[in-house]
């Protein structure tokens, strides 16, 4: 009986150890396994923003690439500008009737760069400076308060209603 | 935990990324442009402008806009550099209690390090817009040749600007991190780094787990802007010699010209020729005057060759400095937006004699290095789930022994494909499943895997069974592979334990060869899509003709059976036209079945002939060997 007793002694340390082992081997498993599902959710997660980012760069990249091709056209609009700047029908060589038709293919082009998006920046003599829709590129003596805008040289343009091309400006300067 | 901002603060524009998801990424400013021109201002109104803006309103307000700053930060005002740089600077310096430099906006003088920290601050801010949390740490760039005091000021600038500089890191070194080049050890790498107002060259040698700079040059004073105004004089001094005008008082006139001037240097990058067209440029007694010059690469290099000659000069004499030999050199890095010219590249190329690294944005690399650097001390880079690629794409043989892929090569994995193969031929019952590995377009070029055969399909015309063939390969690399009738739900599979396991040499020679042979094996594989294309025809155009019956009269009938005969006679042959040929002929005098068909129904509702169901690929499967 002693023996056997020994023997239950020595099965219930074993079980005791066992035990405590296999406590052992659990606490770690629950640990693998809350590392594991929490590195699988945030993968998981990680992809399913990815998707969304990348819905968002394609429409950035969308964007962008409009912008890039409105940016080179805008020399064009330009030289409109400044050909009817330079040409009121006098020494020019301008007639009147080609005139009209100029006008024409730049209100062509305008209405259809609208449709993109495009936007003139609207500047008045007088208005105050602001460099985030003006760039001033001089100074000249006005009857404008000094530092506000005394005329645009250059239109400036928004997209989507970000400035795409500053206003070029210059400022008046004290006489 | 947030995030690391890499910063590369430059001279005349800055810019930063972050690790995002492990890749580094460039945030773009609230302007939402990717790079930040390096300028401070306080306008006419008292604001504080910092990139863009400020830079809009340099021209009429030059003595309070302060850009080339790097120029003096952690400099004595006593060094030669500064004064120098002071001649030409439109604000004012003056010397501070410490000999270092103090600058003045408006009334307050300032020390470099506080202008440099608004830029900086302006670019944390615009990074926490970005990404929607708050940036503490950043890692800062700096050229190699910058001494203590300089780095000292540069992390002043940062902790000023609140972030804590966790490294000051040059920006060659940034480069070559951007490059992955840490990784390769014993390396000689050569950054050749033209920027628009400085010219650095490094020499940096890899070693067991550091960059060390071995040798820096340059020419602070030598810069992609002086290419502009090189061209600028060039086109004003043309348009002078041909209208007598002179172009160069008139402020819009300069504006247009350097614009246009700008977009022709980037033309002449990729295009030997381009038009510079300013209309109505200026104008005199006469009328408007136009600018129209044709503005050749040829001329481009004449005009800035001496530069890029003087470049080429300090690259020899720092890399002889360093103590190694142009030919030592493992790898060389273009950085800089200037780098992007043909005849820069070129250039580089000849002297030592391979091509340079450029795949990154040369505007963005120091940027993206810096990133990466962040992304070391961060941890994120050391990513605990190392996730492993296929180095082989692997696939089926298909009908004409073409090898169909149905994971690339390069896929991350764990990833499971699955595509949808259907017969070759009329009652097949079995079809064989060669699964294989490689990049050549031929089956019997690639290595087997294993085979295994898919049966009890039951019998039907080609092309109705479907077969689902799923490839999936698990973390460790073992393949599955599992073929299944849909119309029965049989299935048989393999599992491939070593699927992965090919040596490097194996994968690198495996891929060589596809390279190699790239150009005869898609010969082969036309051959084979043409062929295949041809039996379908065949069998096609017999089936139309059956189903017709005496509905398409006899000599509509004779013709395509005639056809028919022709087409199957050379089909199987190697006359590669002659099957293209007939099929085109045969093609042809089968849509006359449908026009008397259409007529006879005169403008019935019946279905197109020749239906397919789209989901079905097109590749078949070989028939199963007789012996089998």
């Amino acid at each position: 009986m002693p023996e056997n007793s020994q023997n239950n002694n020595i099965s219930a340390v074993d079980a005791k150890e066992n035990s405590e082992d296999g406590n052992i081997i659990l606490a770690k498993c629950e640990k693998e396994k809350k590392e594991y599902l929490e590195g699988w959710q945030r993968a998981k997660a990680d992809h399913i923003n990815y998707r969304k980012d990348e819905a968002k760069r394609f429409e950035d990249m969308a964007r962008f690439v409009t912008a890039g091709l409105l940016q080179d056209v805008l020399p064009v609009l330009d030289s409109f500008e400044l050909a009817f700047r330079s040409s009121p029908l006098s020494s020019s060589g301008f007639q009147q009737n080609d005139e009209r038709g100029m006008l024409l293919i730049r209100s062509q082009l305008l209405d259809l760069l609208k449709k993109r998006g495009l936007e003139e920046i609207k500047v008045n003599a007088g208005n105050t400076f602001d460099p985030e829709m003006h760039e001033s590129i001089g100074e000249i003596e006005s009857e404008h308060a000094s530092g506000s805008i005394a005329e645009e040289v250059q239109k400036g343009y928004y997209f989507m209603g970000k400035v795409l091309r500053p206003a070029r400006v210059r400022l008046a300067k004290s006489k | 935990m947030s995030k690391i901002l890499g910063i590369d603060l430059g001279t005349t524009n800055s810019a930063m990324a972050v690790i995002e998801s492990g890749e580094p990424k460039i945030i773009e400013n609230k302007e939402g442009a990717r790079t930040t021109p390096s300028i401070v201002a306080v306008s006419k109104t008292g604001d504080r402008l910092v990139g863009l803006l400020a830079k809009r309103q340099s021209v009429t307000n030059p003595k309070n806009t302060l850009f080339s700053i790097k120029r003096l930060i952690g400099r004595k005002f006593s060094d030669m550099e500064v004064k120098r740089d002071k001649e030409w600077l439109p604000y004012d310096l003056k010397e501070a209690a410490n000999s270092g430099v103090e600058i003045k906006l408006q009334d307050k003088w300032h020390r470099p390090e506080e202008i440099s920290a608004m830029v900086l601050q302006k670019m944390k801010h615009d990074a926490e817009d970005k990404l929607g949390q708050k940036i503490t740490e950043a890692v800062i760039t700096v050229p190699a040749y910058f001494d203590d005091s300089q780095r000292k000021a540069t992390q002043a600038a940062g902790e000023i600007a609140g972030l804590k500089v966790r490294r000051i890191l040059n920006e060659p070194t940034a480069a070559a991190l951007a490059y992955g080049f840490n990784k390769k050890k014993d390396e000689k790498i050569v950054v050749y780094d033209f920027g628009g107002g400085t010219f650095d060259l490094s020499v940096l040698e890899v070693t067991a787990d550091t960059i060390e700079v071995k040798a820096v040059g340059g020419d602070t004073h030598l810069g992609g802007d002086d290419f502009d105004q090189k061209i600028i004089k060039w086109i004003a001094g043309e348009f002078k010699k041909d209208q007598g005008i002179d172009l160069s008082k008139d402020t819009l006139a300069l504006q247009r010209l350097k614009e246009a001037a700008e977009k022709a240097k980037h033309e002449l990058s990729t295009t030997p020729e381009t038009e510079i067209n300013l209309p109505f440029i200026t104008s005199d007694e006469s009328g408007p005057k136009h600018l129209v010059i044709r503005f050749t690469r040829a001329k481009l290099e004449e005009l800035v060759g001496d530069m890029i000659a003087r470049s080429v000069e300090i690259t020899r004499s720092v890399v002889k400095d360093s103590g190694f030999a142009l030919s030592d050199i493992d790898e060389v890095i273009l950085v800089g937006g200037q780098t992007r010219m043909p005849a820069i590249n070129e250039a580089v190329k000849k002297l030592f004699n391979k091509e340079p690294n450029k795949s990154i944005n040369p505007d963005e690399v120091v940027a993206i290095g810096a990133a990466v650097q962040a992304g070391i001390l961060q941890g994120e880079v050391k990513d605990v789930l190392l996730l492993d690629v296929t180095p082989l794409s692997l696939g089926i043989e298909t009908l004409g022994g073409v090898m169909t892929k149905i994971i690339e090569k390069n896929t991350t994995v764990p990833t499971a494909k699955t595509q949808i193969f259907s017969t070759a031929a009329d009652s097949q019952t079995s079809v064989e499943v060669h699964v294989l590995q490689g990049e050549r377009e031929m089956a019997h070029d690639n290595k087997t895997l294993a085979r295994f055969i898919l049966d009890g399909i039951p019998p039907s015309p080609r092309g109705m069974p479907q077969v689902e063939v799923t490839f999936d390969i698990d973390a460790n690399g073992v393949l599955s592979v599992k073929a299944k009738d849909k119309a029965t739900a049989k299935e048989q599979s393999v599992r491939i334990e070593a699927s992965t396991s090919l040596s490097k040499e194996e994968v690198e020679k495996m891929k060589k060869d596809a390279e190699l042979h790239a150009e005869e094996d898609r010969k082969k594989r036309e051959a084979v899509d043409i062929k295949n294309t041809a039996d379908t025809l065949v069998y096609t155009a017999e089936k139309a003709l059956r189903d017709a019956g005496d509905k398409v009269p006899a000599d509509v009938k004779s013709d395509i059976e005639t056809k028919i005969k022709e087409l199957a006679s050379v089909k199987s042959g190697d006359d590669i036209a002659a099957i293209k040929r007939a099929s085109q002929e045969l093609s042809n005098v089968l849509q006359k079945i449908g026009e008397h068909l259409y007529k006879q129904s005169s403008g019935g509702t019946g279905s197109p002939s020749g239906e397919k169901d789209d989901n079905v690929k097109e590749a078949e499967f070989k028939e199963k060997p007789k012996e089998e």
